[in-house]
């Protein structure tokens, strides 16, 4: 992640959550922060609960974060906001975190009064991961029309040219979708399964292979011994939690979506 | 294949359950900029090391990248890490350990290294690696921190002991390895019956004396991997070093033994300087070195020539080393015979006549002179304190470094050293492990008997991250034993301009068991100066010969024929 991308991933972030942007200069930013922020961010909670105790004024604090240091002048005291930094990491899961789930509609500027039909879209990101002794992740947007049942891929990205509002335009009015979003639910998850189990697992193979090697290493190691010593069994467990293969399918966020016909 | 799916059945209740309440619902932007900040955090490859692009105030160097991918890509995360001193091992393990936090196959790690490194190693990882590792002060750090950092001697003690079992670690690092080299150990015990999921075990001498501590060690990591300890003593036993002959079992070992050599790294490393400074006693100083040296022809066959030769180094350092040693005699013997407390008394008297100390002199006048910040090393804690006085009597202030000091303290000590003093005296334990490569002028007030301590001496500021050449300062006194050993011996084999980590192979391949014991013998045993300096001849030559020998397989290696 370049360093200008994380500037302008900051500024959205703060913007979305409402807090005034003191200074957007290129090479830092300097935020203050809304109560909400301050409680989510800073660590504080002693702090916001003798407010909320004695009744006292708030005052949220400010944060400066540093995203070019060479550019930043000599004065500005903050912190520096890399890829790797823990300030960084604690905003990405944080807006993992609010924002998990979302209804939105397509805004459609209409010329006459004529009524537009927006179907239903259930909708969600999933990161798909791989693991045994080593890890890969593959990332993947699929949404489910709740009328036809239709599946289609990289929704998010198709979601991303669409102008959507969270009120319900005027002359549009949703058509009830005829699966649940319950049902719809078990739906994608039963075609990310399938697209899954049929995709390339030389990876899970591998693992297993080496899992049987070191197995054998190990029972070599203790043969000798008619009773095994602890060590043994606390070893072959180890073993298991290192190679054994598992896919894990977690959803980063995802929600409904009224859209015309003609949207995706 | 059939392969466990586990699908995140927590997101859904959640999802439906605002679907009944309709609401609340997330805004837009941000829920297009999780997506973006999962794709960034999203492991592309199974492959390739992912820690680099999380880390901006370190460039690794190349050799510690590669090692850092074989460990992850080859050995399946359990490797000993035994590059030569200096290479940066804990910049490989800082590597390791955020590559697997990164790809979230490791979440709580136990790293267990010796007290005196504990908070260097958590200084490291936050700076460097942004890691967020503690240091074990409290029992209840164990429950509530992810990454820990703990001196082994307190891990293994109760009520750690059971705490530490209780907790899942996903990665255990073991600095110092070599010393689990002996599994009847508690310590041996106690690493083994720790879950190693992943592990690292660092070392620089993965191979001391004998071929089971290899066998040990690796059994450690990966049991089974060397075999049985049945079949492997009948394969191996008694083999002693010759263990890097044997192809089958170096191929074996290489397959979890990683072990940069400085020569491989390619990397430009600052010269050594080296004077030798010979210094005349005083009168009253000659008299002293020649009364423990009478007393100890004199004291034959009772038992005492040890000490007796210990004297005499001592008074080559500082006549409060000699008055330690022979209090501690005279102490000793409960019944001592009359003639014996005589010379004692005999001794003290030298002792006390003598008025000055020639070489703190002269460590005085180098110290005003280089006008930097300089180390002196002695062997003798009576000297170090003496040294303290004289130089605080001279205006210079210094802080003093031991083995024996708490963690803190050395801590402390160092960041003084660092930022404020001029001057750190360092006895030998004080020697080990840590770094001061912000300094490059070091003083040998005397010289210890063993080469590879000397070799450690100049490693804490002849490392990685010096960038200067490195001055060092020889001390001996004339016509002494001192003298001997630093001409006789020490100058002939070049030791001083040696690359660090070179005399480390060199004696593994002579395979003397302890050169210190050896050099004791040689003066010891010699009836004249001239057997002993034959004797020292032929240590040098054989010395020689190896090196010469390990020329020779170098230019083998790399010639086209």
């Amino acid at each position: 992640m370049q360093q200008q991308e994380i500037h302008d991933f900051l500024l959205t972030y703060f913007k979305a959550n409402h807090c005034e942007i003191i200074e957007n200069h290129p090479a830092y930013l300097t935020i203050q922060l809304t109560i909400e922020l301050d409680k989510e961010l800073m660590n504080r909670p002693f702090y916001w609960h003798y407010l909320e105790k004695t009744g006292g004024i708030p005052n949220p604090s400010q944060l400066t974060l540093i995203t070019d240091p060479q550019q930043a002048p000599d004065d500005v005291k903050g912190e520096l906001i890399h890829f790797g930094s823990q300030r960084l990491h604690q905003i990405f899961a944080s807006t993992k975190k609010l924002a998990g789930f979302i209804r939105l509609y397509e805004e459609i500027i209409q010329q006459d009064h004529t009524q537009n039909p927006l179907y239903p879209w259930l909708s969600i990101n999933a990161k798909v991961s791989y693991q045994s002794d080593r890890k890969k992740d593959i990332l993947l947007s699929a949404g489910l029309n709740l009328i036809t049942g239709e599946i289609v891929e990289q929704f998010h990205e198709r979601l991303l040219q669409i102008q959507v509002t969270p009120k319900i335009p005027d002359y549009s009015f949703t058509l009830s979708p005829l699966i649940k979003p319950k049902s719809g639910l078990l739906r994608l998850d039963s075609y990310i399964r399938r697209t899954f189990e049929g995709d390339d697992h030389t990876w899970a193979e591998r693992a297993i292979e080496r899992w049987e090697d070191d197995l054998r290493l190990l029972e070599n190691f203790y043969q000798d011994m008619e009773d095994k010593a602890e060590s043994y069994y606390t070893e072959k467990e180890a073993l298991q939690n290192r190679y054994e293969p598992n896919i894990t399918i977690s959803i980063v966020n995802g929600g409904l979506f009224y859209l015309s016909n003609q949207a995706i | 294949m059939q392969i466990r799916i586990k699908f995140d059945d927590e997101w859904s209740e959640e999802f439906l359950d605002k679907v009944e309440n309709d609401g609340p619902w997330a805004n837009w932007e941000l829920y297009k900029l999780a997506v973006q900040a999962e794709k960034h955090l999203a492991i592309p490859e199974f492959e390739g090391l992912q820690a680099p692009h999380h880390l901006n105030q370190l460039t690794p160097l190349p050799h510690q990248l590669e090692a850092a991918r074989q460990v992850v890509e080859t050995m399946n995360g359990k490797a000993i890490l035994a590059d030569e001193v200096g290479l940066g091992k804990t910049i490989e393990a800082g590597l390791i350990i955020k590559e697997y936090m990164i790809r979230g196959l490791v979440k709580k790690v136990l790293i267990l290294v010796p007290a005196s490194l504990v908070s260097q190693w958590a200084f490291e990882l936050n700076t460097k690696f942004h890691i967020p590792a503690v240091v074990q002060r409290k029992s209840y750090v164990w429950d509530s921190c992810d990454c820990i950092v703990s001196s082994i001697d307190t891990a293994k003690r109760n009520p750690h002991r059971d705490i530490i079992f209780k907790q899942e670690y996903d990665l255990i690092i073991i600095d110092e390895a070599h010393k689990l080299k002996n599994n009847k150990t508690k310590n041996y015990e106690f690493v083994q019956s720790l879950k190693k999921k992943f592990c690292l075990l660092l070392t620089a001498t993965p191979i001391q004396n004998k071929v089971e501590e290899i066998f040990h060690l690796v059994s450690l990591l990966k049991p089974g991997h060397l075999g049985n300890a049945a079949l492997f003593s009948e394969k191996y036993k008694g083999k002693g070093r010759t263990i890097y002959e044997d192809e089958h079992l170096k191929k074996l070992v290489n397959t979890v033994m990683i072990r940069n050599r400085r020569a491989d790294t390619g990397i430009e490393w600052t010269k050594r300087h080296v004077e030798t400074i010979i210094i005349k006693f005083s009168p009253t100083e000659q008299a002293l070195y020649d009364a423990v040296a009478a007393f100890r022809s004199q004291s034959e066959g009772a038992g005492s020539a040890f000490s007796s030769l210990t004297l005499q180094r001592e008074a080559c350092s500082s006549k409060e080393a000699v008055f330690t040693t022979l209090k501690n005699m005279s102490q000793k013997h409960e019944n001592p015979a009359p003639e014996f407390i005589e010379k004692l008394n005999n001794l003290f008297e030298t002792a006390k006549q003598v008025e000055r100390n020639s070489k703190a002199e002269k460590a005085l006048e180098l110290i005003q002179k280089i006008n930097d910040k300089v180390i002196i090393f002695t062997e003798y804690r009576a000297t170090q304190l003496y040294l303290q006085w004289f130089l605080q009597q001279n205006g210079i202030s210094s802080v003093p470094f031991r083995g024996g000091f708490k963690r803190g303290k050395k801590d402390w000590m160092k960041e003084l050293f660092q930022n404020k003093i001029q001057v750190l005296i360092a006895t030998e334990a004080g020697g080990e492990g840590i770094n001061l490569q912000f300094c490059h002028h070091l003083i040998n007030f005397d010289l210890p008997w063993n080469p590879m301590r000397l070799e450690q001496r100049i490693g804490r500021v002849h490392r990685l991250g010096q960038t200067q050449d490195v001055m060092i300062y020889n001390f001996a006194t004339e016509n002494t034993v001192e003298e001997h050993i630093l001409k006789l011996l020490y100058e002939k084999i070049q030791l001083f301009e040696k690359v660090i980590g070179e005399l480390d192979d060199i004696l593994t391949k002579l395979d003397i068991g302890n050169i210190e014991d050896y050099l004791v013998d040689v003066v010891e045993g010699s009836k004249s100066e001239g057997e002993m300096k034959i004797k020292m001849d032929n240590l040098s030559s054989m010395i020689q010969f190896a090196q010469e020998m390990k020329e020779g397989n170098l230019h083998a290696a790399t010639g086209n024929s």
